[in-house]
């Protein structure tokens, strides 16, 4: 069951705003979608292992600074001079 | 001058070669075609009149004096769908999130597709950062479908699709998460590759679920297909799961005798009957084409859609987790505000579907929650490599419908998630496995179209292009529809 509480502390999780419409709605979808995946809970998988993608350090790539021949921030529209202007950290 | 827009991209670069006609006068039909269709369909979201006709003139250059280094792609009209890259051409990915934003360097296919003297037409419209199947969560509205405009054109590829059908431009690259390339490819009638995991590089596709998500192109046919793939496909330093062991061939066609082709039952049978029928009569085509053929069935397939959207969502909040609205977004300052606030409040701003997934992603990650959801959904995922591993010893390739139920109306699904997630069923067991799967026009149901997917095992792209060809050839499928 998930309850509006649950949705509000989620969205407090993943810093997302949403107005009281979109609780009472996304409440209803989500209890549905959640719903829908504990699907996974009637299959018994207790000897399988995920298969992760693995690679060797030394397959990787060198770690060197490769620099843009334009200016990676210039979309920013919160400039100041050379920098980025972001909000207040309390 | 003929209809130079109807032209297969193989055709468009055999022209230009033989100087039948020069790649400017074609883009110039190209941009007036895209003038009278799309606002019928809204295909295409930005157009980049200067930049095409720049590179037209250069392909044009090339060929008059006679260049050894002309590019095998030379001439040829590409769009790229908008969550793709483009050096400072808008991408937005449909999101208000990404209002404005010109990215500094070109994904690695855009590169490659620049080298091979592809001329990019445009940006194509999508879901929202990828996330649908039907091109409605585009923040630009949605992308019709060029059979039916009062129809949907499949997502969340619907403007790389319908841009090849209404021909805006011969061939187009989307991207395929759980199914956005081949969904849209067989709502619209036209040709649609999802490669192997690890197969084309990543670098520049603006991520949504990193594990499942491939570039792949689009077409009218399966040649113009092979044509884009062997530009695209290959090693890459700046992605480190492309395999790079493994040599791309060129797709050149084969044929290779008897094929052993499985056709899955669950797949099939779960498809609205008219669709099903359809594809078993397939069945039948191969045989009489001299292939084995017989039904086959798989076990964890029922599992596969939760598992599925368990990692994409999981996936998709942990990447949306980066648009805070401070290096790239719309216009609001922050001045004044705290952190979490002005964090919290930009990102309301994603649309409908993205903060669902946000937030069923967030709960499946949670720590109380992670074995149930996460974890499973990873284990259902090697069990479906490990039986597609063993249907792959015995098959050359296995076919099913590419999706479950015709093109549909607007609104229909809109607001019904659960719906929505249940038409991907067919396509997102290709993504959890990591293997290829191409969806080919297969003929029209109350004149919409269907589409019969064929999948193979890694890096066996060449038997689904040598089965599509094949399917192609014995069936006369129209691909343009009258706009």
């Amino acid at each position: 069951m998930v309850s509006k509480e649950t949705i509000t502390y989620l969205c407090r999780l993943s810093k997302l705003e949403i107005t009281e419409e979109e609780l009472v709605k996304y409440e209803l979808q989500i209890e549905e979608i959640i719903k829908y995946l504990d699907k996974l809970d009637s299959v018994t998988l207790s000897d399988i292992e995920p298969i992760p993608l693995e690679r060797n350090f030394y397959q990787l790539r060198e770690d060197n600074a490769k620099s843009f021949e334009s200016d990676p921030l210039g979309c920013s529209k919160n400039r100041k001079d050379s920098f980025v202007k972001g909000p207040r950290i309390t | 001058m003929s209809k130079l827009y109807n032209l297969s991209a193989k055709e468009v670069n055999t022209g230009i070669r033989r100087r039948e006609f020069t790649a400017e006068e074609y883009i110039f039909q190209i941009l007036e075609r895209i003038d009278k269709v799309n606002p019928k369909v809204n295909a295409i979201i930005s157009i980049d009149t200067e930049g095409a006709l720049e590179k037209a003139r250069l392909v044009d250059r090339k060929v008059r004096e006679n260049e050894k280094k002309i590019g095998p792609l030379a001439g040829i009209a590409i769009g790229i769908k908008d969550n793709i890259c483009t050096r400072g051409l808008k991408t937005t990915c449909a999101s208000k999130m990404l209002e404005g934003y010109i990215p500094p360097y070109d994904a690695t296919v855009v590169r490659r597709l620049k080298d091979d003297d592809a001329i990019i037409i445009g940006k194509l419209n999508l879901d929202e950062f990828a996330m649908g199947s039907s091109t409605e969560f585009s923040r630009f509205g949605p992308t019709r479908n060029p059979w039916n405009i009062d129809y949907v054109a499949g997502g969340s590829s619907g403007g790389s699709a319908a841009s090849v059908a209404a021909s805006e431009c011969p061939v187009s690259l989307g991207s395929d998460t759980g199914g956005s390339i081949r969904c849209p490819a067989s709502f619209c009638s036209v040709v649609g590759l999802k490669p192997t995991y690890g197969h084309v590089s990543r670098f520049g596709l603006i991520p949504y679920a990193n594990s499942l998500e491939q570039i792949g192109p689009i077409g009218k046919t399966v040649s113009d297909v092979a044509m884009i793939m062997n530009t695209i496909a290959g090693a890459d330093d700046n992605d480190q799961t492309i395999q790079v062991t493994y040599r791309t061939p060129d797709y050149v066609f084969s044929s290779k005798g008897k094929m052993r082709i499985g056709l899955v039952r669950e797949l099939t049978e779960g498809a609205e009957p008219e669709i099903s029928k359809r594809i078993y009569s397939t069945m039948n085509l191969f045989t009489s084409l001299d292939c084995y053929c017989e039904e086959i069935s798989m076990n964890y397939v029922e599992y596969a859609l939760a598992s599925y959207y368990t990692i994409a969502m999981a996936e998709a909040s942990s990447n949306l987790a980066r648009y805070d609205n401070i290096r790239y977004g719309f216009n609001f300052a922050p001045d004044g505000y705290e952190w979490n606030t002005y964090y919290a409040k930009v990102r309301s701003n994603f649309g409908d579907e993205a903060k669902r997934r946000i937030i069923v992603g967030t709960y499946v990650l949670s720590s109380a929650y992670y074995g149930k959801y996460y974890l499973k959904a990873q284990k259902i995922r090697t069990m479906l490599k490990q039986e597609l591993g063993l249907l792959f010893k015995k098959y050359d390739i296995l076919i099913a419908p590419t999706m479950p139920i015709l093109p549909f109306k607007f609104g229909e699904k809109r607001d019904d998630p659960i719906k929505m997630f249940m038409i991907d069923i067919d396509t997102v067991i290709a993504n959890l496995a990591g293997i290829p799967a191409i969806s080919v026009p297969a003929g029209f149901i109350n004149d919409l179209p269907i589409g019969l997917q064929i999948m193979a095992s890694e890096f066996q792209e060449q038997k689904l292009f040598d089965a599509a060809l094949l399917f192609e050839s014995k069936t006369n499928i129209n691909r343009s529809p009258e706009l």
